[in-house]
């Protein structure tokens, strides 16, 4: 167990790292404030270490998804004091890398394909954009549960 | 605008305060909305500073365009209406404002201060500058490739594609170019330069290069501001977002369809 967990451990810090940088960036996007942003990249690589073990312990995508985002959004409320009223924000944030936009756009991809095609044998690529969008739509919806849950019964709500 | 108050027979003077009132109510609220708030975030804000003035509010209607407040005071009523602006995020306006709106709701402010501490927020709130943006969505969305898997040689081009996408989005929507169409245009020209950067370094996974070359139009944060504002009760602004959110994907995607024929990747 210990011996899995250390052979892991750097993909792990890649997962993190990389989701730190996404978080970060978009942080930039969405005009966050220099400290905000530190704590954006915080929560990014909180957000994809915790989605990135529990994938590793067996959990599918979308489980996987919806602890990593209710494990960010507890921690962010439970951090309020450092973080202020800006806490759902970051944890917002932290949770953007693990929107599934590229599968959206397999989705897409696959029912223009599907349209386009005319020799009748496209039954596999519309069953592969099927399940491509009902991800999309449990992912999503997963991130949002994951982020909301916590605000509610934590009595967290912003203004 | 319709100046006739609801009511009739109402003092000139009290109309003209009720008036101004419901303004700076309205446009505190469009403000929230168009920096990324909730639709909760938006009433709330609303009915802060209506309290803070004074002025009971009877009822707020949201949708995704416009923003309508009846405001009453004694026995006097009176509905405005406000257009919202493009929806966007920007935090520090957002957290700005509702400072200001906290402010406001304790009294002692009046419409006019409000209004003008609302201009000073539009106008001095500080933003990133635009290269910045555009190198940090380079970099969010080379990090996406790699969380997705794509190779290291392909990182550079989905740094530059990016960046370079996010700096020509900026320019279009600051000529009011159609947010759909600089959709489009983006997904494109990113993933054409994004595709083409992958294999010329020798990539292995040009694809994925393109698709993360093109995240930067993913709206993460409408898709789960619409599941907030169902979650919250507001069901048809929630269902708005949803779509908005489709529609910019699939003319992302559209781009990348015309980036894939462009480089002869096959579907």
């Amino acid at each position: 167990m210990i011996d899995d967990l250390i052979s892991m451990l750097p993909y792990l810090a890649h997962q993190a790292a990389f989701g730190a940088v996404a978080a970060a960036g978009f942080g930039v996007l969405f005009n966050f404030g220099g400290r905000a942003l530190f704590w954006c990249a915080v929560a990014g690589a909180l957000a994809l270490g915790i989605r990135t073990l529990s994938q590793k312990t067996g959990a599918s995508l979308e489980a996987a998804t919806f602890l990593a985002a209710i494990g960010t959004s507890c921690i962010a409320i439970l951090s309020r004091r450092w973080l202020g009223v800006a806490c759902h924000a970051i944890a917002l944030a932290g949770c953007i890398p693990m929107v599934p936009g590229a599968f959206f756009g397999q989705a897409l991809l696959g029912y223009m394909a599907v349209a386009a095609d005319t020799s009748g044998q496209s039954v596999a690529q519309l069953v592969a954009s099927a399940q491509a969008f009902i991800r999309v739509i449990s992912i999503v919806g997963a991130i949002g549960a994951g982020l909301a849950i916590p605000a509610y019964l934590l009595r967290s709500r912003q203004f | 605008m319709n100046t006739q108050p609801d009511t009739t027979e109402i003092d000139p003077a009290d109309h003209h305060l009720l008036d101004r009132i419901a303004h700076v109510t309205l446009r505190a609220g469009a403000i929230l909305a168009q920096s990324g708030a909730s639709v909760r975030v938006v009433h709330e804000g609303a009915r802060m500073i209506a309290g803070g003035l004074g002025v009971e509010v009877l009822g707020i209607r949201s949708g995704y365009a416009s923003f309508e407040i009846t405001l009453a005071r004694d026995e006097r009523t009176l509905t405005r209406m406000m257009q919202i602006g493009p929806h966007g995020v920007n935090h520090r306006l957002d957290f700005a404002v509702r400072n200001l709106v906290l402010r406001a709701s304790h009294g002692g402010m009046t419409p006019e201060q409000i209004e003008s501490e609302l201009d000073s927020l539009q106008l001095d709130t500080p933003r990133h500058p635009p290269w910045l943006v555009a190198i940090a969505t380079g970099a969010a969305c080379a990090a996406f490739g790699r969380l997705l898997g794509a190779d290291w040689l392909s990182f550079v081009p989905m740094l530059a594609a990016a960046s370079i996408g996010q700096g020509i989005r900026h320019w279009l929507l600051g000529h009011r170019t159609n947010v759909f169409v600089v959709a489009a245009i983006v997904g494109c020209v990113a993933a054409t330069l994004g595709g083409l950067g992958a294999r010329l370094v020798g990539s292995g996974t040009v694809e994925l290069a393109m698709m993360a070359s093109i995240l930067l139009l993913v709206p993460g944060v409408p898709s789960t501001n619409a599941q907030t504002d169902v979650l919250d009760g507001y069901p048809t602004m929630g269902s708005a977002r949803a779509v908005w959110v489709i529609m910019i994907m699939v003319f992302a995607v559209t781009g990348l369809w015309l980036a894939e024929f462009v480089l002869r990747i096959p579907a």
